[in-house]
């Protein structure tokens, strides 16, 4: 089967400091990867580079995604194409709400689709049978987006945005960072109702307990911008006991 | 050429809700001139929403009586050649009023924001309360805005405060609503309509923000 994203040799700097030094990653259709490793190791890098955000510069490499170059779209063109990124700090927009967002979002998405953009009724049924995935409360689509949220809430946001939009291929940047295990669960119940065998998940995670809810088919160790191991989801275990120090030696 | 002038007068314990629409399509300047007195205990709520054109405002606000209040705000929108321009003075005369001043700027092309805010409160106003904020939003590298908040006060037993800020659109914002797929020009405008929202809900009649809200927002798309 082809590769629903392909990553080649990729490089990407912020200023003069290279942060991504050669990643080379391919994931296919029906898969959840995990990208685990220590703090600072370019994981949040990766995630942004892939999403589009322009603080990075690739200075070397390429992206493939769905037979396209992934460099070279906007942001927006990538969400078009469904590419989803679960911010690790979702931002807060004050005085937009949350409902008038989604509504904005999924109707471009439609429009770009060829599709009529949807009645009053129907985006709200849609919006309310998606907050019950992450068990939010239909409170929520009046506030602003993210504004006052708790830690839990803004993360639960993200997979409920993440419910709307059924995007082909999610990049989970440390999602579980900060959620006690209610929220945990919650957030992991969302991921695995939408996992279908044409989509994909990269779940980006500092922890093993994640991978507890979320079963990955592969996990991906990064460390200062490369890739230094890759193996089965049996690896998150050994580095819940052991930590990185030893696969940071083997690839030394 | 000459200015616009307009008296409002408020008797004791009367009160008013008032919204001025300008839209000045034409290159001629707009100069308006706002005298404005309240008396003992009246209460007034003036909304000014300028949508286009070349605008001169001045508003002078006397409160005349105790427990007066005035409720100030403006929305201004100057686009491409265009200037508007914002001169309040709010004079406290009497102790116990209190005045507030909300004016919002949102600047594209090379368009021109100005403000130039004074609150007085004269010796023996005591219980003034007096607040004054003008925030503007550059939409475009061209786009300027200057702003002259001022407090003069003579008495001692106060609460006033002023704030003023130049700012651009937030881009951590900016990315996020794009990364949903709204595209650049459309996040653009919601991050706009979020900044110029605080000013229309002063707008207490709902079918007015809504219709104001509409022209305000044609006017952003269009700028």
């Amino acid at each position: 089967m082809n590769n629903l994203l392909t990553i080649k040799n990729l490089h990407a700097s912020v200023g003069e400091k290279e942060i991504l030094r050669g990643i080379d990653l391919s994931i296919r259709a029906g898969e959840i990867h995990a990208i685990m490793g220590p703090n600072g190791s370019g994981k949040s890098t990766l995630s942004a580079v892939l999403a589009g955000r322009d603080t990075f510069t690739v200075t070397e490499g390429s992206v493939t995604y769905d037979g396209q170059d992934l460099l070279a779209m906007s942001p927006e063109e990538r969400s078009w194409a469904g590419l989803f990124l679960g911010f690790q700090y979702p931002v807060e927009i004050p005085g937009v709400s949350n409902v008038n967002f989604m509504k904005a979002a999924v109707n471009e998405q439609r429009k770009q689709r060829g599709l009529e953009p949807l009645s009053a009724a129907a985006f709200l049924k849609l919006m309310r049978e998606k907050m019950a995935y992450v068990e939010m409360d239909s409170s929520f689509s009046s506030r602003g987006v993210n504004v006052g949220f708790s830690g839990g809430e803004k993360k639960r946001n993200e997979i409920f945005q993440m419910a709307m939009l059924e995007p082909r291929l999610a990049i989970l940047d440390e999602t579980d960072s900060g959620l006690d295990v209610d929220a945990l669960r919650i957030v992991a119940t969302g991921v695995n109702r939408l996992k279908r065998p044409d989509n994909a998940f990269i779940v980006i995670t500092h922890y093993q307990r994640l991978l507890d809810y979320i079963v990955p088919d592969v996990i991906h160790v990064l460390y200062k911008g490369r890739i230094i191991k890759t193996a089965g989801r049996e690896l998150a275990l050994e580095i819940e006991q052991k930590g990185y120090d030893w696969i940071i030696n083997e690839s030394e | 050429m000459k200015a616009n002038k307009q008296q409002i007068s408020l008797g004791p314990g009367e009160r008013r809700e008032l919204v001025f629409v300008q839209d000045q399509p034409d290159a001629a300047v707009l100069e308006a001139e706002w005298d404005i007195s309240l008396e003992e205990g009246a209460s007034l709520s003036l909304v000014f929403v300028s949508l286009r054109g070349s605008i001169r405002n001045r508003i002078s606000v006397s409160l005349n009586g105790e427990h007066a209040s005035c409720d100030l705000s403006g929305l201004y929108l100057p686009g491409d050649a265009e200037e508007i321009d914002f001169s309040v003075r709010m004079i406290h005369r009497v102790p116990a009023c209190s005045s507030t001043q909300l004016f919002k700027s949102v600047v594209s092309g090379n368009g021109v924001a100005r403000f130039d805010g004074l609150i007085q409160v004269v010796p023996d106003a005591q219980k003034t309360e007096a607040y004054q904020a003008n925030h503007n939003l550059l939409a475009s590298d061209a786009a300027r805005a200057f702003t002259r908040p001022q407090l003069e006060i003579y008495a001692d037993d106060v609460k006033c405060s002023h704030g003023a800020t130049i700012g651009r659109l937030n881009p951590d914002e900016l990315f996020y609503l794009r990364s949903r797929g709204i595209p650049l020009a459309e996040a653009q405008l919601l991050q706009q309509m979020a900044f110029t929202g605080e000013v229309l809900a002063k707008i207490a009649s709902p079918e007015m923000r809504e219709k104001v809200l509409s022209q305000v927002e044609a006017r952003l798309r269009n700028a």
